[in-house]
């Protein structure tokens, strides 16, 4: 069974016992009895934007496991279809992940384990806990590169719509999926995500897949994330795999 | 050819060839860096501060060269001693315990068979500190992030106020606290899982090391990290050197995802 296989392979690696699990995050706002208080405003940076850092979590994986987990409409063209069925009768069995190859953007999103948010001036920072990977959104105000030389999580740069943070990607590898179901993508695509942190503890992240090759319109999922205070990410490496032999498909 | 039987040569190969010839954002130009009169970069400026005044460690960084490998290998980046041997500048060489050099001379007859490196796992902080592809550094309160281009990993250093764990369970990265002394960052790092090579030749570091890094920006172009290892189990006493770190300008670190289309491993083999 593929999904039972995967949560298997997934979860076993998650958090047995951490390291400085219970040192308190910094400026955490709480409640009388020491409790973070999670429903407390969004922190503001100095220059009066929100201030996204933190450490976020999505709570369920099913958004990993498929971008439409909700019910959303995916239009694929008949090429993406074609694709996503052999992906689909194939188990998935040639997921990038699977061979311990890191996720990219929608599905790192999406993605069920721990990842920070590190808001620099001119620069946004997403470690990954999973596959010990980041990725980097330029707020500096540079263009997207107008070549691009295909790379795994693509090139980002993000700007303040409000109070939402809007990161523009193109140039996304085409070897990686949206989503472990493989949604897939071609060169063309172009993703947009809006960040909203509602408030001290939840941030909406809306992500909008622009792929003409792939899709016949724009499509949009929203994962919610859930702030994770008095935590760190932890050490996640793919080493020792002895799964990508005994996976199965067509 | 000659060249396939030797893997440390391979390796070196292997990995400079990825470096950057040519980027994206290559040429956008770096936010802050003070100029000359004749408006080129002025890396002998004093080092930029953050507002409490402490030096600014931010920017991409490389390990300045001192070993030109391009006659052997045109189209690769020069590198340094030290990404081969760590201890290069030590006269009396690496103070090893006993089975320590035995392992090494067995690394070196293994021709890297067994380097992290060649299986695309990470290769930890002392060996990232000599790989010749670009770091970068983003100082921020309480914590200074170092994101590598190796294979898209990164490092974190608190600078909050907390202590190292007490017991952890070990990582690639070990566990790392900074806090400032003067000018100079001093990072504290322990936590290590055993079996990390420090360099080509196969040094060793343990779990039971403790490793204390000094990082001093000296003017706005330069950086001194002052590494000492504390690893009773591999070493006889603690030994100290000194790496020099040059920034990159109007570059940033590229991709670099080491097990894509990854071909090398199944053929490694011993002569």
């Amino acid at each position: 069974m593929r999904a039972a296989g995967i949560w298997f392979f997934a979860l076993c690696t998650t958090r047995i016992s951490a390291q400085w699990l219970s040192y308190p995050t910094p400026g955490v706002p709480r409640t009388p009895d020491g409790k973070p208080n999670l429903s407390a405003p969004a922190p503001k940076g100095r220059d009066g934007k929100p201030d996204l850092s933190g450490i976020w979590i999505v709570p369920t994986g099913k958004y990993l496991e498929n971008l439409g987990a909700d019910g959303v409409e995916i239009p694929m063209t008949p090429w993406a279809a074609k694709l996503f069925a052999e992906r689909q009768e194939n188990n998935a069995r040639d997921r990038p992940s699977g061979r311990c190859l890191p996720h990219s953007v929608t599905d790192f999103d999406a993605h069920f384990q721990p990842k920070k948010f590190i808001q620099a001036p001119g620069v946004l920072v997403l470690l990954f806990e999973s596959y010990h990977s980041y990725r980097q959104i330029f707020t500096d105000g540079r263009p997207l590169p107008q070549r691009r030389d295909p790379a795994w999580f693509g090139y980002s740069v993000g700007k303040w719509v409000g109070d939402t943070l809007v990161a523009d990607t193109a140039g996304v590898n085409e070897e990686t999926w949206l989503d472990d179901a493989g949604h897939p993508h071609s060169a063309d695509l172009h993703i947009v995500e809006r960040f909203r942190r509602r408030d001290f503890g939840h941030m909406e992240v809306r992500v909008t897949i622009d792929d003409p090759k792939a899709y016949t319109k724009p499509w949009t999922v929203t994962i919610p994330w859930e702030y994770l205070p008095d935590t760190e990410l932890l050490d996640w490496v793919c080493e020792n795999n002895k799964d990508t032999q005994h996976m199965v498909g067509k | 050819m000659r060249l396939f039987q030797n893997l440390t040569l391979l390796g070196l190969a292997v990995g400079l060839l990825l470096s950057p010839a040519m980027g994206q954002w290559i040429d956008y130009p770096t936010a802050g860096v003070p100029r000359k009169a004749d408006g080129t970069p002025d890396l002998n400026a004093a080092c930029p501060r953050t507002a409490d005044g402490k030096p600014n460690l931010s920017g991409v960084w490389i390990m300045e060269p001192d070993r030109d490998i391009t006659p052997n290998f045109p189209g690769c980046e020069p590198t340094t001693e030290e990404f081969t041997n760590i201890g290069f500048v030590l006269k009396a060489g690496l103070p090893y315990q006993p089975w320590a050099a035995e392992l090494v001379k067995t690394r070196r007859a293994e021709q890297r068979l067994h380097d992290p490196l060649s299986h695309c796992l990470p290769i930890g902080p002392v060996r990232l500190h000599t790989w010749s592809t670009p770091r970068k550094v983003i100082q921020t309160p309480g914590l200074l992030v170092m994101l590598n281009e190796l294979n898209a990993s990164y490092r974190q250093i608190f600078t909050d106020g907390r202590p190292l764990p007490v017991d952890p369970n070990p990582s690639w990265n070990g566990y790392s606290t900074g806090k400032w002394e003067g000018d100079t960052l001093v990072v504290e790092t322990s936590g290590f899982r055993d079996g990390l090579w420090l360099d080509s030749t196969g040094n060793p570091l343990t779990g039971a090391a403790k490793l204390t890094e000094r990082f001093h920006r000296i003017n706005f172009g330069r950086m001194e990290i002052e590494i000492t290892v504390e690893d009773p189990k591999a070493y006889t006493k603690p030994w100290t050197i000194k790496l020099n770190h040059i920034l990159k300008l109007d570059t940033d670190l590229l991709d670099f995802v080491c097990l894509e289309n990854e071909k090398d491993a199944s053929h490694l083999t011993v002569k």
